[in-house]
């Protein structure tokens, strides 16, 4: 079931757009060589890119942040992994869209590439979601910073299956930080109206969750998931949970697909040296076919596993 | 483009290698890992990750944290056992010209000769590479790195089982006088040494007030610890190497040619390349064409003619 790895390279990029959305996130649309279309035209939602951002120069010292001032002096180092959020690959060319929020050193220096401007990166990485025939309805779980390769896997679901119904839970700590989503303030309602325009434009009822109840169901999005799945009771064989976000928010979602039967995937996140299963630092806790522990690899084995695989702790 | 006129090989012990680079043991994997990034026939020579006498899990995670140019991994020597690698990783060095040296290790001096003895038997070896400076173990690694005696032990023990195959001694640079380690693994058999392991660090995250490895240690490796690397291996030719005949296998932060030359002129035979393939995988291929430039613009007929050539 699991889709073979696609041969990887290291390819430039050149920026088409670096578009703020809002005080944190921002979308990067790169365009990568040509040599890159026969690589990437196979790449599937969930695998991921490292790009080189140590060549990156830094925003002017007064919009630093003043929480990544001191962070921001580092030098980097390492290539950062992004999965993407959307790809568009042919014979003629390859376009990848990376969300991302500015966190830290790395992103910070992101967020200056502009128009024109050339990245180097590595890809396409990893394992990405698989998409049984079988399934009648999707559910997508995003947690903070997880929505990006849940988007590409709504799109790349509507497209492999019309028929599939898709519902999505989408979860952050507050309003502000709902991740690349359409904030508008209905006066009438008094209630903000939230949406997120890639899954609208797929029809996909998107169900929010903040753990401040600044919008939507105040509390975690597993809790909201939960609610939703004892009144809807969805069949097991006809249903399939992807879930993407903090290791505690997939630790509970393996724990709602084991208590409600639903198979599930989820993307885990780790710190990576390489990206391409050399330095061996990115290990995720799993059970092997014996029922003893064994390490797989985020980068290679991942970052999707089954929900069932991972060891949780 | 290859020039004809430029001697890329070097000479370590009995082994000839079409030019100076090595993959580092633990950043390069077991053996096709880069084949998607270079043609590993155009390496000097490989040295796989850690093997032990059974398979290990390695630490807990976070098992890396970046550092300003630089990095920490605590991965626990995290490998699939002699045996499995002995059956699965060895047959797919077939594939290639290239020689291949495997880094050991062990808990005890008994595993080490255990390890060893099974991979004497492996045709395709050009030997064997000791680890005795891991940083991220419990037991073993490092504890036989600093003790000239234990390294003494620990190298005449291995060196009486490896055959005909070479045997490197890789030293940990977390110690008071490296040349002192350097000296008695000379003594007790070494063929080459290899220089140098990570020095151990901590990072701490103030938020929580916690080491940011779940190992709480991690040794620290790129372009941040360069320099230092530079002059140990620049100490031991001088006080060890040289006078012994004993080729060095040197890195420590190589990311380009320049890197590279910096270390064979310290004394480097072979210069390694570890963390600079997690950044880019193709690095050491990149860097032999860099050296081949180097030598055009110098006038330098053989690469070797600049081994130790420090002024």
């Amino acid at each position: 079931m699991t889709t073979l790895p696609s041969k990887k390279g290291i390819f430039t990029a050149s920026v088409l757009q670096n578009r703020g959305m809002g005080a944190q996130f921002f979308r990067l649309s790169l365009e990568l060589e040509k040599r890159a279309n026969a690589f990437f035209c196979a790449a599937s939602a969930g695998q991921f890119v490292e790009i080189d951002v140590s060549q990156l120069a830094l925003p002017v010292e007064k919009l630093i942040p003043e929480n990544l001032a001191d962070s921001s002096q580092r030098n980097i180092l390492l290539r950062r992994p992004f999965s993407f959020a959307d790809i568009d690959s042919s014979n003629d060319c390859t376009i990848i869209e990376i969300l991302y929020c500015v966190l830290g050193p790395a992103t910070l220096r992101m967020k200056t590439l502009k128009t024109g401007d050339t990245v180097n990166l590595i890809g396409p990485l990893g394992n990405g979601f698989t998409i049984p025939e079988e399934k009648k309805s999707a559910i997508l779980v995003a947690g903070g910073m997880g929505a990006p390769p849940l988007i590409h896997l709504a799109k790349v679901l509507k497209k492999q299956h019309q028929d599939i119904e898709i519902t999505a839970f989408v979860g952050a700590k507050t309003k502000n930080d709902l991740a690349f989503f359409d904030i508008k303030t209905d006066k009438l309602k008094k209630k903000p109206d939230i949406t997120l325009h890639q899954f609208a434009k797929h029809n996909i009822k998107t169900f929010i969750s903040t753990d401040d109840g600044s919008a939507g169901f105040k509390g975690f999005v597993t809790e909201m998931l939960k609610n939703r799945l004892g009144e809807n009771k969805p069949a097991g064989a006809e249903t399939i949970i992807y879930a993407c976000g903090p290791e505690a928010m997939l630790s509970a979602t393996a724990a709602l697909s084991g208590e409600f039967k639903i198979p599930c995937q989820v993307s885990l996140e780790r710190l990576m040296a390489c990206g391409i299963g050399l330095c061996q630092s990115c290990a995720v806790k799993c059970k092997d076919k014996n029922g003893g522990d064994v390490y797989k690899l985020c980068c290679k084995d991942g970052p999707v596993f089954w929900a069932d695989e991972v060891i949780w702790e | 483009m290859k020039n004809k006129n430029i001697d890329l090989t070097v000479n370590l012990g009995t082994l000839k290698l079409i030019n100076p680079l090595i993959t580092a043991s633990g950043t390069c994997g077991y053996a096709d890992e880069l084949d998607d990034f270079m043609d590993i026939n155009q390496l000097g020579g490989f040295i796989t990750k850690s093997i032990t006498l059974n398979p290990r899990l390695g630490n807990d995670v976070p098992r890396i944290v970046e550092t300003d140019s630089g990095m920490l991994n605590a991965i626990g020597l995290a490998n699939i056992g002699v045996e499995k690698f002995v059956q699965e990783k060895v047959p797919l060095m077939e594939r290639y010209k290239t020689p291949f040296f495997v880094n050991i290790a062990g808990q005890t001096i008994d595993e080490y000769v255990a390890v060893a003895e099974k991979l004497a038997q492996c045709k395709r070896l050009a030997g064997l590479e000791l680890n005795i400076s891991c940083p991220n173990v419990k037991k073993g690694g490092i504890t036989f790195g600093t003790d000239p005696a234990l390294v003494r032990q620990i190298t005449g023990e291995v060196k009486k089982v490896v055959n005909d195959k070479l045997l490197i001694v890789k030293l940990t640079p977390n110690v008071t006088d490296i040349s002192e380690i350097a000296r008695a693994a000379v003594d007790s058999g070494a063929d080459i040494l290899s220089l140098i392991n990570t020095f151990t660090a901590m990072v701490i995250d103030i938020e929580t007030k916690k080491p940011v490895l779940a190992n709480r240690t991690g040794g620290l490796s790129g372009p941040a610890i360069k320099p230092i690397a530079v002059y140990l291996v620049n100490k031991v030719y001088n006080e060890v190497a040289k006078s012994a005949g004993v080729p060095l296998v040197a890195g420590g932060g190589v990311r380009n040619a320049s890197d590279a030359i910096e270390f064979i002129i310290a004394g480097a035979a072979a210069v390694t390349i570890g963390t600079g393939s997690f950044v880019n995988p193709d690095c050491a291929v990149k860097i032999i064409d860099g050296i081949e430039k180097y030598c055009l613009r110098h006038n330098i007929t053989a690469v070797a003619e600049l081994i130790g050539c420090l002024k």
